[in-house]
Parts: structure tokens; sequence; C-alpha cells
């Protein structure tokens, strides 16, 4: 990572996107297929299903932030400038996939508790993870260099990583409205293979798009700094 | 002679790094352990018994409903409350319930506790982390595995 430039990492990653976003779109057909043809759940019937959306962006806004919070470890500690592009590409998605999670969650919330927002451990820890994400974005746009924007914002993604933990197991520290894991959790997952088997290959779906998504902002944000340097250097 | 001072920089820079780091985790910690009964969403009939002046106090309070207690009686819902501990409270509701309030399954009730019975003012349903077809639960109840209702 620190002998990679941010240059050959973006014409690596724009060499294998459009196979990315083909198997992206493949994944994404089969989850949908499947989702369609499985059986409702015994108590919740189809509302349920919404959890294939909504889990696997749960998921990803965690690992996204993880991803973030160490590589702008790495960029601090190493002035890696690849390592600070990696986290300034990522947050955006993170975002999004915040926004994701609290939008369906509020959906399937109001079918089955009756509530689309209930202020529990969960869905409160969750909000400021999304908050966090637009704060970090925020920091990266409010200054003038964009090395010092970097700094800014790594530290806020490096404080920020004490909400992962707590994200993930305010349902067990605490009492919630919101239920406890069924995949990631000890004794196994609580839930049929056919389900489990559907989140997967929904998860790995919306994985593949969000690396796709990654590496082209990955390559706007280098071609952007490519047409400045060139601008004041003509100037 | 140029490594050795990269070398020391990034040891400074780690350090710096590990000292912000184990702060703020440190006081977010130490901030949700002093409010952890505020974080709870919701008590249990069995922590009820522990606290005093009950009387009048909005609480939350979560649960199973019990077997054969969910009745319409005079224009609202009546039903029991109840633990793992076997305590239970009986509530009483007079709005809509949510449509997965059913016997047996996960209830938390919003109100306050009047003559011993509890008027509540908002009831969710909460459901657990369990998800299952219908064809597998007749699978496992002929099978004789099933431990559900």
């Amino acid at each position: 990572m620190f002998a990679i430039t941010p240059n050959t990492l973006s014409t690596f990653m724009n060499s294998i996107s459009k196979y990315i976003v083909l198997l992206s779109l493949l994944l994404i057909g089969i989850a949908a297929f499947l989702i369609i043809f499985i059986e409702n759940d015994y108590y919740q019937g189809i509302s349920f299903k919404i959890m294939f959306i909504h889990v696997p962006a749960a998921w990803l806004s965690l690992a996204i932030f993880l991803a973030m919070g160490i590589s702008s470890i790495i960029g601090l500690i190493f002035k890696s400038p690849t390592a600070f592009t990696i986290a300034r590409s990522l947050s955006p998605i993170g975002l999004i996939m915040s926004i994701v999670v609290l939008v369906t969650g509020s959906i399937w919330g109001n079918l089955t508790w009756g509530a689309y927002w209930v202020w529990d451990a969960r869905l409160t820890s969750m909000l400021i993870l999304a908050f966090i994400y637009l704060g970090h974005i925020l920091l990266l746009y409010s200054f003038e260099h964009f090395q010092k924007a970097d700094f800014a914002a790594s530290i806020l993604a490096i404080i920020g990583m004490v909400n992962l933990p707590i994200v993930k197991f305010s349902v067990d520290w605490w009492t919630t409205l919101h239920q406890g894991s069924s995949v990631l959790r000890i004794g196994g997952p609580s839930m049929t293979n056919d389900y489990l088997i559907t989140l997967l290959v929904s998860f790995l779906g919306i994985f593949m798009l969000t690396m796709y998504w990654f590496s082209n902002i990955f390559y706007i944000i280098i071609e952007k700094r490519k047409i400045m340097r060139s601008k004041l250097l003509n100037d | 002679m140029h490594i050795i001072k990269l070398n020391k920089q990034i040891k400074k820079r780690f350090i710096f790094l590990l000292i912000i780091f184990i702060c703020f985790s440190s006081s977010i910690f130490l901030i949700s352990y002093s409010l952890k009964d505020q974080i709870a969403y919701f008590v249990e009939p069995t922590d009820l018994k522990g606290m005093n002046e009950l009387e009048n106090k909005y609480l939350r309070v979560g649960g199973l409903v019990k077997e054969n207690s969910l009745k319409f009686i005079d224009g609202s819902w009546v039903f029991e409350v109840i633990d793992q501990n076997k305590n239970s409270i009986s509530v009483v509701f007079s709005k809509t319930l949510p449509n997965l309030v059913e016997e047996k399954k996960g209830i938390i009730v919003e109100g306050k506790l009047i003559n011993n019975t509890f008027i509540a003012e908002i009831v969710l349903a909460k459901h657990d982390e369990n998800y299952m077809p219908q064809s597998a639960i007749d699978k496992l109840k002929e099978e004789g595995k099933w431990r559900g209702d």
C-alpha cells in the first residue's frame, strides 16, 4: 500500500471494473430471483423480505467505516496518499449505505413493530454512524488544500471507529426493540439455509456494486487532481 | 540515517493516534456505562419488583404476551406481559394493536402503572431474530423438534 501510488491503483481498478459490475449485476439478478421465490416467514409474512436489502446494507455500512478507519490510520502514520484517497472515496458510499439501512429499517419497523422510529440503542447508534459519515464528507470539502482535509477527516474516521462495536453489540449490551443478530452470532445463524444463501448472494451482489462505485469515485478524484495540477502549471 | 529518522516519526504518529483513540473510546465507554439504565429501551416485569414509586411513572415494559391472556373487553385490549422468570403484569390498551401482536410473541408496552394495572399508551410488537418458512416448522413438528407454539 505504501509503494502503490494512487495513479497505479486507479488504472488497475479501472481495468477490472467492468468485470466487477457485470458480476455484481449477475449476483443481484440471482438474488432478486431468489427473494421473489423463497417462502415467506411464518410469523412476519412477506414483510421480512426487506431484510435482504437491509442486512447487506447494514453490514456494508459498518465494513466500509472499518475500511475507512484502517486506511485513515495507515494514511496518518505512513503519510500515504493512496490510503487517504481510499478513505476519501469510501465515505460517500458508506453514507448512502447507512441511509439505505435507516430507510429500509423504518419501512420494516412500521410493518412489524408498528412504529417507523424509536430511540433504542441500535437505531440511535446507526443514526450517529450516518452523521459521522456526513461529517467526514463535510470535513473533506471544507478545506482549500486536500492534504489538510485528509488529515482532519482521518482523525474523525479514527474517532468514529469507537461507534462500530456499539452499533454491532448494542442489541446484546442493552435491551432494544431491534432484534438480535441472526447471522454473525454465537451459536450459528438463526435462519434456515435458503434464507441464508439468499442473504449471502444479495450481500455479495451489493458488495460488488459498492466496489465498482468505489473504483469510479477513486478514478474521478484522481482525474480531477490531474486537471487541477495541469491548470496550476499552465497559469 | 534517513530510515532511522523516518521510523522515529512513524512511532511518534502511531503513539499520537493511539492516545486519541484510547481517550475517546474510554470516554464513550464511561458515558455509556453510567447511562446504561437510560440506554436500555425497556424493563422486564421482574425488574419492576425491585423498583420504588412505580405509580404514575412513565415506563416501557417488555416481554412476551402470556398464553390465553389476550382478550378484547369493553372496547379495549387486555393481556398479560410475562418474562423468562414467570413474573407478569396485566396491561390494558384501548387503541389498535400492531399486526404482529400474538400470544407467546414479544411485545413492548409504554405507559403508566396505576393500581397494579398497566395502562398502555403505545404498544409495539417485538419480533425475534429467528426467520423460518412455514414448511420448515411443519417438518420440525413432524420430527418433534419444534419448541415454539
